[in-house]
């Protein structure tokens, strides 16, 4: 028997890495993560060759309201808005119109009083801030003129408003803010791989139904090794990829930290604490086994590859369930919900919700455990759940057979097993 | 020593249907035995119940006397649902098998190259199977039946699909497998080969075994009261024998007795007033004897 499943886990294993689809897809991923690492460095290249040739930046147009001194407007402005030029005229609303629309100006602040502007601009963009932090520097301003009309020196006046305000943080538990990051994109990519592998356990065994090649498997090697030997290809499959597209994915980040750097997401995704990258290896793999055992059970059932679709549809299901669960907690920052917790032990969702909960909150170890027993029990009696209907479903044909049906099949099989032993 | 292998009382029902009752029969080593039925008469149940699919409800499955092993003793199949991965290299999937049934690669490899020899398939080893003809894919189906060297082999159909020349090709592979004492299981509906390889049948019908054991026995134990009559005047003979008369399939006119005793009485009559080329007993040939054992039960048939 562990031979057959060696055997089994090997043509497997290398059908995955023939299969071109298999191939172009992970191909696809690490270019993709070349580009997208490679980018700010790229990027910032061209922005230096650009750079040689300023003058041209984008004007920005600032009409005063009448009795502001036009000279501080303009000092104001130009230090809030470095990357414009700014020009403050006195140009009419129509003519101001004109000159945005036509693109010599970018865009304008028509200054009705010291504190209420009217911005034009062309299109406004999505990220567009330069109103709050006009907003900001006309506040400031008028402070400031506050201020020196009741006597303080413009120096003074400059330090009371420019004082900052030094703080630490210290987080006793988990700093939610940096692990979210991470936690998000490893549930992600698990959420991913057990969707994409489970269809392709569940294709390959329906094709190997439909191709009738079923006939001889069933008779040349015990069902238990065929369906091991499937589901932990798949798994290496799986890990396989997702080894070399994080692999690429560091190295690419290791070459250009420097232009990286200053988005802290990225960083924080490869500067996760090894304890947690282990967690991650242990909530990954069980999960995705449990996952695949179901989704190679039904596969056996379907007697069509095009039946997959449908049969899979409520395994599917309890999944989207469970991620969405998972990361809406996650973003609304409570982790240790009622809900959660419960999740945390049923084996179809452990795998997310305690790994989500291990990274952004602070779990007693004891049921860290907990939930890893009951996980690894689960992969076990769910392997051999599927292997048994794997033995019934294989040999049905015709419409894929009632959830009753099967659940029959298997008592019967489980006594027979039994007996056969 | 000659190998047995013994069905004892096999019972299986699926559901609430009973599909097998009472299954009994046994082939020896060196010897080819004839499964026959008529579709869903429960051939292929016997035959996974036999390969260790599922176990039965009730019987054994013995060979020497003691409970098949099927992990110890290697068993090839060529199932009739013929299928193997369309989209594979021949080679690879062939060594496959062979390794699935206890080889290891070196002598999986060297034995399936061998047989692609045998069966002069070795230029397609590295195509893929879905670009071979239907008949030369049944070659290749055929390798994974034998390249194991099996001692239990069962063949369901093998002869569906094969043009003349792989036929014959098939034949003399069978023969040697039979020369060499393995236990030969053969599924068929096409009779004559059955009647060709087999020394013993059994026929099931409706999931029990209605007739068994040797052919040539059976052949003769069948009642003798047919008498097959060639002569240049059957329309005289038809005439005065009326109802008695029947037409054969190839032409020949058959007299059926009233009972075997009459049998000499009928001969030295039809010898005495008729011009006679030759008269003798009808012996049926098995096609006579799978349809009198099956036929008939259509409403039934499941």
């Amino acid at each position: 028997m562990m031979k057959q499943f060696k055997t089994i886990l090997s043509f497997e294993l290398a059908n995955y890495f023939k299969n071109k689809i298999f191939l172009g897809t992970t191909l696809f991923l690490v270019i993709l993560i070349v580009g997208v690492m490679f980018f700010p460095r790229i990027s910032a290249g061209f922005e230096e060759e650009e750079g040689a040739g300023e003058g041209d930046s984008l004007i920005m147009l600032v009409i005063p309201a009448a009795g502001m001194d036009e000279e501080a407007v303009q000092r104001t402005f130009a230090e809030t808005f470095p990357n414009y030029q700014i020009q403050t005229t006195l140009l009419q609303q129509e003519e101001l119109k004109n000159q945005i629309v036509s693109g010599e100006a970018e865009c304008a602040f028509v200054l009705e009083s010291p504190t209420a502007y009217t911005y034009y601009v062309d299109n406004l963009s999505m990220y567009d801030s330069n109103t709050n932090k006009a907003n900001e520097a006309l506040q400031k301003l008028y402070r400031m003129e506050a201020m020196v009309e009741n006597g303080i020196s413009p120096e003074t006046a400059g330090e009371i408003l420019s004082a900052e305000i030094e703080y630490h943080t210290e987080s006793l538990g988990k700093d939610q803010g940096e692990n979210f990051f991470y936690t998000y994109i490893m549930l992600f990519a698990l959420y991913m791989v057990i969707i994409l592998y489970g269809q392709m356990v569940a294709t390959n065994v329906a094709t190997e139904k439909s191709s009738r090649a079923m006939e001889l498997l069933i008779t040349s090697a015990k069902p238990e090794s065929m369906m091991f030997g499937k589901v932990i290809a798949s798994c290496l499959a799986g890990f396989i990829q997702l080894t070399v597209v994080f692999g690429t994915a560091y190295l690419c980040f290791n070459l250009n930290k420097d232009y990286l750097d200053s988005s802290g997401m990225i960083s924080s995704l490869f500067n996760m604490p090894l304890s947690l990258l282990v967690y991650m290896l242990i909530f990954f793999i069980l999960g995705f086994l449990i996952y695949a055992f179901l989704f190679g059970a039904v596969g056996s059932t379907a007697s069509k590859v095009e039946d997959i679709n449908t049969s899979s549809m409520p395994l599917t299901l309890l999944f989207v369930i469970a991620f969405i669960v998972v990361m809406s907690s996650m973003t609304g920052g409570n982790v240790d919900t009622p809900l959660m917790q419960a999740f945390s032990y049923i084996p179809f969702t452990s795998s997310i919700a305690m790994f989500a909960r291990i990274t952004m909150s602070t779990v007693p170890f004891y049921q860290v455990a907990l939930s890893i027993v009951i996980l690894i029990g689960s992969v076990c009696v769910i392997g051999v759940i599927s292997a048994r209907i794997y033995r019934v479903g294989v040999l049905l044909y015709g419409t894929p057979p009632k959830m009753t049906a099967i659940l029959r099949g298997l008592m019967k099989s489980s006594t027979s097993g039994i007996q056969q032993k | 020593m000659k190998m047995k292998l013994e069905l004892k009382g096999i019972q299986k029902s699926f559901g609430e249907k009973k599909v097998l009752q009472d299954i009994s029969f046994s082939a020896e080593g060196g010897r080819a035995f004839g499964l026959l039925g008529r579709n869903g008469a429960g051939k292929t149940t016997t035959i996974r119940i036999l390969m260790g699919v599922f176990p039965p409800d009730a019987g054994d499955v013995l060979l020497e006397g003691r409970p098949l092993n099927v992990n110890q003793i290697g068993m090839g199949y060529l199932p009739e649902e013929r299928g193997l991965y369309p989209k594979k290299k021949i080679l690879d999937q062939l060594i496959y098998f062979a390794q699935l049934k206890g080889m290891n690669r070196q002598a999986a490899k060297r034995s399936v190259e061998g047989w692609l020899e045998r069966l002069g398939m070795i230029e397609y080893r590295d195509k893929k199977l879905d670009t071979l003809s239907k008949g030369n894919q049944q070659k290749i189906q055929l390798i994974t039946a034998l390249a194991h060297n099996p001692q239990i082999i069962i063949l369901d159909e093998p002869f569906s699909g094969l043009d003349p020349v792989n036929a014959m090709l098939l034949k003399e592979v069978v023969k040697e497998e039979i020369a060499k004492g393995k236990i030969l299981l053969f599924s068929s509906h096409q009779m004559n080969y059955i009647e060709e390889f087999c020394d013993s049948i059994a026929i099931l019908n409706q999931g029990s075994i209605v007739l068994q054991g040797n052919l040539n026995h059976l052949k003769r134990n069948y009642t003798r009261d047919r008498l097959v009559v060639s002569s240049e005047n059957k329309e005289k003979i038809v005439k005065d024998w009326g109802s008695c008369c029947t037409c054969s399939e190839n032409g020949e006119l058959i007299i059926h007795l009233t009972s075997p005793q009459e049998k000499q009485k009928v001969m030295r009559q039809l010898t005495e007033n008729y011009d006679i080329d030759g008269i003798r007993v009808f012996e049926p040939s098995l096609n006579d004897i799978f349809v009198e054992y099956t036929g008939g039960l259509d409403d039934e048939a499941v």
